[in-house]
């Protein structure tokens, strides 16, 4: 009997504590969307430029300058990622190498962003003469998520079971052929999966664009050298100077907006790591 | 069997191999008949699954081994230094324990070694998946599936695509690692019928610890054993299949074969 209520309590404990964690997650979405969610799907808000003093000023600008940033920012740290982690992974396992190199990222990850902020400001922006640009921002987060993104990649390709090398190389496939063919088709679901946090890191980071990537443009960048405004930065930054008179508004709706985005590479992401595994299933020359 | 002349396509001389400092199998001899099953028996740990992966020199994708003695295949020496282990095993193929078709279509997973030596021709790649399809007797069950993933098939014809996969390579010989023993019975059978009839053209090595099995499917038979924990795994004995289950002349293998240990 006692055994039972005490199985019973811990249901009711974990239930409870899980059910915390959801509502949490739900008061936060809820409260977001509540207070911008009008404002976010205005289109004249959604697709307006913004003012530096009147009021109805619209965030276009700054949602390119997001989607851009991101954009960016994978193209540069995806590589890396991918390229160090199939060294670490499938060619320096034990190593004293892998050791040091995974010291040295662990390192890295504990590090503060406004740190990589004030480190882009001083390198990209600063001595390499970029100024405010998109691309300082991208290259600062690129080493701000390294850490992560290798990380997962690494994770997504040792979990390739070692009989697919086996059987590849046993059919008179090199190494390389070997990783090319059979391991990164196999582990890329698993990598665009690791894509998907840093995603939401990049969107979602102020302090290591403010000082890299700017935080008021009136028109659409086009140039990655063009200064910008991500979103995150431009919320933080009308709700630090109150500089139009609907500045609360324009943060609500950002907010909203910030979160739809999030949500939307989210589903993104998985559903073109689902479409791609499916493909390269299938294959092509079949018929 | 008919009275002819046999060719021995592999030539095993004093073979030991160690992992770091540990020695696997030492001293081992024996040949590898052209067109004929050559069998490896022997308990678990005996060092026949090391043995076998050293004829196509698999074992080099392990860090610290070391291999002593020659394996010869057709008169040349697959250890000399300088040895194209690519070209290698394309000439000899491996089937493996537990079957590993890619994580792709199953006419992808046959095209693959093709691929490899760059057939891109689509008519081409057709026939050689129809053919090697054919030779490992799954194109019945598949011919009107073959976008499906291969891993979605069941286990024997997981391993029968698997050997598929092998044959489009065009190999001299191959290599089966245990090949049944995570399949069942009826998918087994069918294995052993596909080996009789690859007989014919190519040249098998077979790695079973069912003796039933090796007695069934073999014309040679090699025993292993690893005297003591700790020793290398040893040749006891090799020779003609029948002669080995019938009429063996060490008392080991007698005892092994009549199942009094291992």
């Amino acid at each position: 009997m006692k055994a039972k209520r005490a199985d019973r309590i811990a249901t009711v404990v974990f239930w409870a504590l899980g059910g915390i964690t959801v509502a949490i997650l739900a008061f936060i979405i809820l409260e977001v969307l509540g207070r911008g969610l009008i404002t976010a799907l205005n289109p004249r808000f959604l697709f307006g430029k913004p003012n530096a003093m009147a009021s109805g000023g619209g965030i276009f600008p700054m949602i390119v300058s997001t989607f851009y940033l991101v954009a960016l920012t994978i193209m540069i740290s995806l590589p890396i990622a991918i390229g160090a982690a199939i060294y670490m992974a499938e060619y320096a396992r034990k190593s004293k190498v892998n050791s040091f190199i995974r010291f040295c990222l662990d390192s890295l990850a504990t590090l503060p962003s406004i740190v990589f902020g004030l480190f882009g400001l001083a390198l990209f922006v600063t001595a390499f003469r970029w100024s405010y640009c998109l691309m300082a921002g991208a290259c600062t987060l690129a080493i701000l998520n390294l850490p992560i993104l290798l990380r997962s990649t690494e994770e997504a390709i040792k979990l390739v079971p070692d009989t697919y090398r086996e059987a590849s190389m046993c059919l008179g496939a090199s190494r390389w052929t070997t990783i090319r063919q059979v391991v990164i088709p196999s582990a890329l679901p698993g990598i665009i999966t690791a894509t998907i946090l840093p995603i939401g890191r990049i969107v979602g980071e102020s302090a290591a664009i403010i000082y890299t990537v700017g935080v008021f443009i009136r028109n659409v960048p086009t140039n990655p050298f063009d200064t910008a405004a991500p979103l995150a930065g431009y919320i933080w930054a009308r709700q630090a100077e109150h500089g139009v008179p609907d500045w609360r508004a324009i943060v609500n709706g950002g907010a909203a907006l910030l979160l739809i985005m999030v949500f939307i590479i989210y589903f993104l992401a998985r559903y073109a790591g689902r479409k791609y595994q499916e493909k390269k299933l299938l294959g092509a020359g079949t018929r | 069997m008919a009275e002819e002349a046999l060719e021995n396509k592999m030539v095993i001389k004093n073979l030991s191999m160690f992992y770091g400092g540990f020695k696997a199998i030492e001293d081992v001899t024996f040949d590898v008949p052209a067109r004929r099953i050559t069998a490896l028996i022997g308990p678990s740990g005996c060092g026949k699954s090391t043995l076998v992966r050293c004829l196509n020199r698999m074992n080099d994708l392990i860090d610290g081994v070391r291999v002593e003695g020659e394996v010869n295949l057709d008169g040349e020496n697959i250890y000399q230094p300088g040895f194209d282990t690519i070209g290698l095993r394309r000439r000899v193929g491996m089937v493996f324990q537990r079957p590993n078709p890619f994580p792709k279509s199953i006419y992808e997973n046959v095209a693959y070694g093709p691929r490899l030596v760059g057939i891109k021709e689509k008519g081409k790649l057709d026939f050689i998946v129809e053919d090697s399809l054919k030779k490992a007797a799954l194109w019945n069950e598949v011919k009107n599936i073959l976008r499906d993933s291969g891993q979605n098939l069941s286990g024997g014809q997981q391993q029968r695509l698997c050997i598929a996969r092998v044959i489009a390579v065009q190999p001299e010989v191959i290599l089966f690692d245990e090949p049944c023993s995570a399949i069942d019975p009826v998918a087994t059978q069918l294995i052993e019928d596909l080996m009789a009839d690859l007989k014919e053209n190519y040249t098998m090595v077979i790695v079973t610890h069912n003796m039933q099995q090796a007695a069934r499917v073999s014309d040679f038979t090699a025993f292993m054993l690893v005297q003591e924990q700790g020793e290398p795994g040893r040749l006891i004995e090799y020779g003609d299949t029948n002669t080995i289950f019938t009429n063996p002349t060490d008392e080991r293998t007698e005892r092994y074969i009549t199942g009094r240990f291992g």
